[in-house]
C-alpha cells in the first residue's frame, strides 16, 4: 500500500517536472523570441512587428481618379465625370439587421427583392446595393446608420449633349473605361491614375480612420475636340429632317474646315441615348463617317477631271461629242439621260455624263486616275484614329478589263469611307494642298505639314467646275444656300446585295466646297437608301447640304456675297461685330 | 573625483531632460500629425462636395444651355426666326 503510494508519488513528482520543465522551455523559447526581436536584431525585429501587426488592422484602398472633361472647341461639355456614391453592404452583418424594411424603403426598393438579394450572397462579405447613385439618395440611405451599409465613392460620366454625338463622344463602361467613340480612342489621355490611401480597420473591416495616401490620385486630361456643338447640333437636327423626308434607314454628314484639317461637325443616323445603358445599341452606336466603306460613285468624278487636266489632253473648255447619248463598252452599254451633244469638259462633270466620262477615260487611261485617288487619300487610313475605322480599297488588279478601267473613272470597283471622300474634297478647297485631318481643336501655333497634291491653280480649276454644278445646267441645283456660292457634286450609288447590284436601292451622296471665293469647308452627305422618286444624290442629299452649309456659314461668320448690299460708310459706326 | 562625478551627473539630468523634452516633442508632433491628417480629410470631403457641386451646375448649365433648348425657346417661345437675307446689311472695315 505504502509502496503503491509512494510509486505514485513519484509518478505524480516526475510528472510535474516535466510539465513545468516543458512549459518552461516554452516560456523560455517566447522570451528568447521577445529577446531577438526587441533587443538583438532590433532592425529586423521591428520591421516584423510592424509588418504583422499592420497585416492585421491597415488595409489600402484605392481613390478614384478623376476622369478627364471632354468639350467641344468651344468649351462646351460633351462628357462630364461626375462623383457618385455606390452603396454596398456586408450581408454577414445586415441579415441579421431588424432595419431590413428601412432599407429597402431608402432604396426605393421592394422588401422581398432586397432579402432575396441578402439571401444569395449570405455567405460573401459584399455585395452591391445599388450602384453609382447621385449623392443626395446616397446620403439619405447612409443617413439611416444601418450598421454593414456603407458608399464607395466613384465617379460617373454623364453626356449632356446626349444623342447629338452619341457616336462620335463614344461611351465608357460601369468601370469607367471608354469602349466606344473618343472615349475609347483617347482612353490613356483622358483616364486618370487612380491613387491609394491606407486605412485602419476594426474588427468588422468598417474603416476606422485613414493614416496616410500612399499614392495621390492623378487626374485625367480634359481634352478639348474639333467639334462645334453648335454645328454638330445643326448637322444633327438637319439629318434627322432629311431620314423624316426621305423615309431613309440611315445617313451620316461630316463638315471639316480644309484650311486646318479640323472636323467642325461629324453626324450619324440612328443615333443612341449614351445616358442610358439599357438602350444601347450595337448598330446605332457606329459612327459611319469613319466605319462604312462603300463605292462613292460620281463623287470621284471631280477627281477623275484632276487625271484629265493633269494629262494635258483636255482642259476644261475642250469639246466632247457625247452623241447619241450611249456608248458601248465591251459587253455593256452606258447611257446618259438624254443626248447632251457636243459639250465642254466643264459640263461633262456639271451634268455627271457618263459616255463623256467614259470618253475621257479612255483617253487618258486607268492607270493616272488610279494615281490621283491614292494621291487624295483614298485606300489609306485617315490619321484620326477612331475606333472601327476603315480605310477603303482601291483595286489593285493584274488585268484591268476595259469596263473596269472606265468605270473607274466614275466611282465604281473601289471603296472609301465618307470622311475620305470628303478629306479627299479639301484638297480643292485648300489650294491644292492636303492637311492631315484631326479631331482635336488646333492649338494656336500649331504646326501642321500640309502635303501638296496638286498646283493651286488646277484646284481653282476645278472649284470653278463644281461651282458650275450648282448652276442652271448643272445637277445640284437644290444645293445652293441664298447669299452664297457654293460647289459639289451629287452621287447616286447602285447598293451592293446578295446578287450584285441592285436596282431599287440607292446611296445618295453629296459632297460640297462653300464658300466659292474663299474656299474652305466641305461637307459630305450620306443618305441610305433614300425611298420614293427623290432618290438621287441630287434630290435627296444635296438639299441637306444646302441647309448644313446655311448654318455653317452663319455660325462661321462668313460674309453674304450674292444678296445684300454691301455698305462701307456704317463701318466707321463700329457696330456690328 | 568629485568634480568629474558632478560633472557626469550633471551631464546626465541634462540628457534625461533632453529625453523627456524629446518625448514631450514626439508627443506634440504627433498630435500635429493627426490634426493635420484630419484637417486633410475634411478638406478632401469638401473638394467632393464640391466637385459634386461643379460637376451638377456644370451638367445644368449645359441642360440649360443646349442648342436643341436655345433652338426651340427662340423658335416658340419668343418667336424668333432666322433673318432674311434682304434686311441683311454687309458692313467692311
Amino acid at each position: 500500500m505504502t509502496r503503491a503510494r509512494q510509486s505514485s508519488d513519484v509518478v505524480g513528482r516526475w510528472r510535474l517536472w516535466v510539465v513545468a520543465s516543458l512549459l518552461l522551455v516554452l516560456l523560455a523559447l517566447l522570451v528568447g523570441r521577445l529577446v531577438l526581436l526587441q533587443v538583438l536584431d532590433q532592425d529586423r525585429g521591428a520591421s516584423f512587428l510592424r509588418q504583422q501587426g499592420a497585416a492585421r488592422a491597415v488595409r489600402v484602398a484605392e481613390i478614384p481618379a478623376y476622369r478627364g472633361l471632354v468639350t467641344d472647341r468651344r468649351g462646351e461639355p460633351l462628357a462630364v465625370s461626375t462623383p457618385v456614391v455606390s452603396l454596398w453592404a456586408n450581408p454577414q452583418i445586415l441579415r441579421d439587421s431588424s432595419r431590413i424594411a428601412d432599407l429597402a424603403g431608402a432604396l426605393q426598393m421592394p422588401v422581398a427583392d432586397l432579402q432575396e438579394k441578402i439571401a444569395l450572397y449570405a455567405d460573401k462579405q459584399f455585395m452591391y446595393l445599388a450602384r453609382q447613385q447621385t449623392p443626395d439618395r446616397a446620403r439619405a440611405v447612409l443617413g439611416l446608420g444601418i450598421p454593414g451599409v456603407r458608399g464607395q465613392r466613384e465617379y460617373r460620366r454623364f453626356y449632356p449633349a446626349g444623342e447629338v454625338v452619341s457616336q462620335l463622344v463614344g461611351l465608357t463602361n460601369v468601370d469607367g473605361q471608354g469602349i466606344a467613340g473618343i472615349e475609347q480612342s483617347y482612353e490613356s489621355v483622358l483616364q486618370g491614375a487612380p491613387g491609394r490611401k491606407r486605412y485602419i480597420k476594426d474588427l468588422h473591416g468598417d474603416a476606422v480612420r485613414d493614416i496616410g495616401v500612399v499614392e495621390e490620385a492623378r487626374s485625367g486630361t480634359d481634352l478639348a475636340l474639333s467639334i462645334d456643338l453648335r454645328l454638330q447640333y445643326m448637322q444633327h437636327r438637319e439629318l434627322q429632317r432629311a431620314m423624316a423626308e426621305t423615309g431613309a434607314e440611315a445617313g451620316a454628314a461630316v463638315t471639316i474646315d480644309a484650311w486646318t484639317g479640323e472636323i467642325l461637325a461629324m453626324t450619324n443616323h440612328p443615333v443612341f441615348n449614351p445616358n442610358s445603358r439599357s438602350g444601347f445599341d450595337y448598330a446605332a452606336s457606329r459612327n459611319r463617317v469613319v466605319t462604312d466603306a462603300f463605292e462613292p460613285g460620281s463623287t470621284m468624278k471631280p477627281l477623275t477631271l484632276v487625271a484629265a487636266l493633269e494629262s494635258g489632253e483636255f482642259t476644261i473648255d475642250t469639246l466632247i461629242d457625247t452623241s447619241p447619248g450611249r456608248i458601248r463598252v465591251g459587253r455593256k452599254v452606258l447611257p446618259d439621260p438624254r443626248n447632251y451633244g457636243e459639250i465642254t469638259v466643264s459640263r461633262i462633270i456639271e451634268k455627271s455624263s457618263q459616255v463623256g466620262v467614259t470618253k475621257m477615260a479612255q483617253v487618258i487611261g486607268h492607270e493616272p486616275i488610279l494615281d490621283v485617288f491614292r494621291r487624295f487619300g483614298l485606300g489609306q487610313p485617315s490619321s484620326i484614329g477612331f475606333p472601327g475605322e476603315r480605310s477603303g480599297v482601291l483595286p489593285n488588279r493584274e488585268r484591268w478589263s476595259d469596263i473596269e478601267k472606265v468605270t473607274l473613272a466614275f466611282g465604281y470597283g473601289l471603296t472609301a469611307t465618307p470622311l475620305q471622300i470628303a478629306h479627299a474634297y479639301t484638297v480643292f478647297a485648300n489650294g491644292g494642298e492636303k492637311m492631315p485631318l484631326t479631331l482635336l481643336k488646333r492649338q494656336p501655333g500649331e504646326r501642321v505639314s500640309a502635303e501638296r497634291v496638286i498646283s493651286k491653280a488646277l484646284a481653282d480649276q476645278v472649284v470653278t467646275v463644281l461651282h458650275r454644278v450648282t448652276g442652271e445646267e448643272g445637277t445640284a441645283k437644290k444645293a445652293r444656300v441664298e447669299g452664297f456660292s457654293v460647289g459639289g457634286k451629287t452621287g447616286t450609288v447602285h447598293k451592293v446585295g446578295p446578287g450584285g447590284y441592285q436596282d431599287d436601292k440607292y446611296v445618295a451622296l453629296f459632297v460640297g466646297i462653300s464658300p466659292i471665293e474663299k474656299p474652305r469647308y466641305v461637307t459630305a452627305v450620306i443618305i441610305d437608301q433614300p425611298k420614293g422618286d427623290a432618290y438621287g444624290g441630287g434630290a435627296a442629299a444635296a438639299p441637306v447640304y444646302a441647309r448644313i452649309t446655311d448654318g455653317v456659314l452663319r455660325l462661321r461668320n462668313v460674309e453674304p456675297t450674292e444678296a445684300p448690299e454691301i455698305n462701307t460708310q456704317l463701318a466707321g459706326l463700329g457696330g456690328g461685330h | 573625483m568629485s568634480r568629474s562625478a558632478s560633472r557626469s551627473s550633471l551631464g546626465g539630468s541634462l540628457m534625461a531632460l533632453a529625453i523627456v523634452a524629446s518625448a514631450l516633442g514626439l508627443i506634440y508632433s504627433s498630435h500635429l500629425c493627426r490634426e493635420l491628417y484630419a484637417e486633410l480629410q475634411d478638406l478632401e470631403t469638401s473638394r467632393w462636395e464640391l466637385e459634386e457641386d461643379y460637376s451638377r451646375l456644370l451638367l445644368e448649365q449645359s441642360t440649360l444651355a443646349s442648342p436643341h433648348r436655345v433652338a426651340t425657346t427662340a423658335h416658340e417661345t419668343l418667336e424668333m426666326h432666322e433673318p432674311e437675307l434682304s434686311p441683311e446689311r454687309v458692313v467692311q472695315q
